[in-house]
């Protein structure tokens, strides 16, 4: 995707042209920056108590999954996990865009973070990520995925 | 409830109709004849089959190779059951019966479930092969 900048010091009407072939995750994703609607998800380090850490704003790009044990939502990137505020249902609503899909009861995957997905020999299906983890693909969102991977590459 | 008793009500009636087509084919080519008995029979095995393997919702934690070994064991068991309840009735099953009912039970079981272990693996493989697709067009776009 080709990007022109114009510097303009006179110009009072700023604005954005997006000029694309078909409506797809990535101009969405635009989209939602252009309006100020991109998905801030704030997290602590995991690892530190509740008030005491520092709030990091994590990219939805760099998160491989999340995970929700104990009422608690974690997101699991390269530097660490984060223990996010949100719920899970909404992480779901707000990052479908983004390539983040259920997969389980407490589990939502990034497909853009995928590896590989392989069936066990006991046929369970499990979604390996390049940090060497892998998260089960539950049989009951089997169908739901399989739509949302069919709907992702027709928008792509 | 009423919508999966209704469900379970059409499942059943599929697997009954699929099994007495097929049955009356395989009785026309060998030259086998029923009784009502046996239609009995193979109605009310088709009921447990059919329950049994219609509870897979409650093994959704658990691997789908240990739910086909479970949902095989208590069907095996409860078929074996209700055969032996209605031999106090309608006289002793022999030896050979039950080795007959065994084996007409799990050829068409284990048929199933190598078709349903293959059918994992190549939807997966589909969608490992989707995924790759999905990521390469993402790249190739921005």
């Amino acid at each position: 995707m080709r990007l022109n900048l114009y510097e303009d010091k006179k110009n009072t009407d700023e604005r954005v042209d997006i000029y694309y072939t078909n409506m797809r995750p990535v101009i969405k994703q635009l989209i939602d920056t252009v309006n100020s609607e991109r998905p801030s998800l704030k997290g602590r380090p995991a690892d530190e108590d509740e008030d005491d850490g520092e709030e990091i704003l994590l990219d939805p790009k760099d998160i491989y999954y999340l995970d929700h044990i104990d009422r608690k939502l974690f997101a699991y990137t390269r530097n660490g996990v984060f223990r996010l505020m949100n719920t899970l249902a909404s992480c779901e609503d707000m990052l479908w865009n983004y390539g983040f899909v259920r997969v389980s009861k407490s589990n939502l995957i990034n497909i853009f973070k995928i590896k590989q997905l392989k069936p066990d020999l006991n046929m369970k299906v499990y979604a390996s990520f390049d940090n060497g983890e892998r998260i089960c693909i539950n049989r009951s969102y089997k169908k739901s995925f399989n739509e949302y991977l069919q709907r992702m590459r027709r928008m792509s | 409830m009423l919508d999966r008793l209704k469900q379970y009500i059409v499942e059943v009636c599929c697997v009954y109709a699929l099994l007495s087509v097929a049955g009356a084919v395989i009785n026309q080519i060998w030259g086998y004849e029923t009784n009502n008995i046996n239609v009995i029979v193979m109605f009310v095995l088709c009921l447990i089959g059919t329950f049994v393997l219609y509870l897979h919702k409650l093994f959704d934690r658990f691997s789908p190779l240990f739910m086909i070994i479970v949902q095989y064991l208590a069907a095996c068991g409860l078929s074996a059951l209700f055969i032996w309840i209605m031999s106090l009735f309608f006289g002793p099953v022999s030896a050979y019966n039950w080795f007959e009912f065994w084996r007409s039970f799990t050829i068409p079981y284990v048929i199933l479930a190598a078709l349903y272990y293959w059918r994992v693996f190549s939807e997966a493989k589909k969608q490992d092969k989707l995924i790759r697709e999905i990521q390469d067009r993402s790249r190739e776009s921005i």
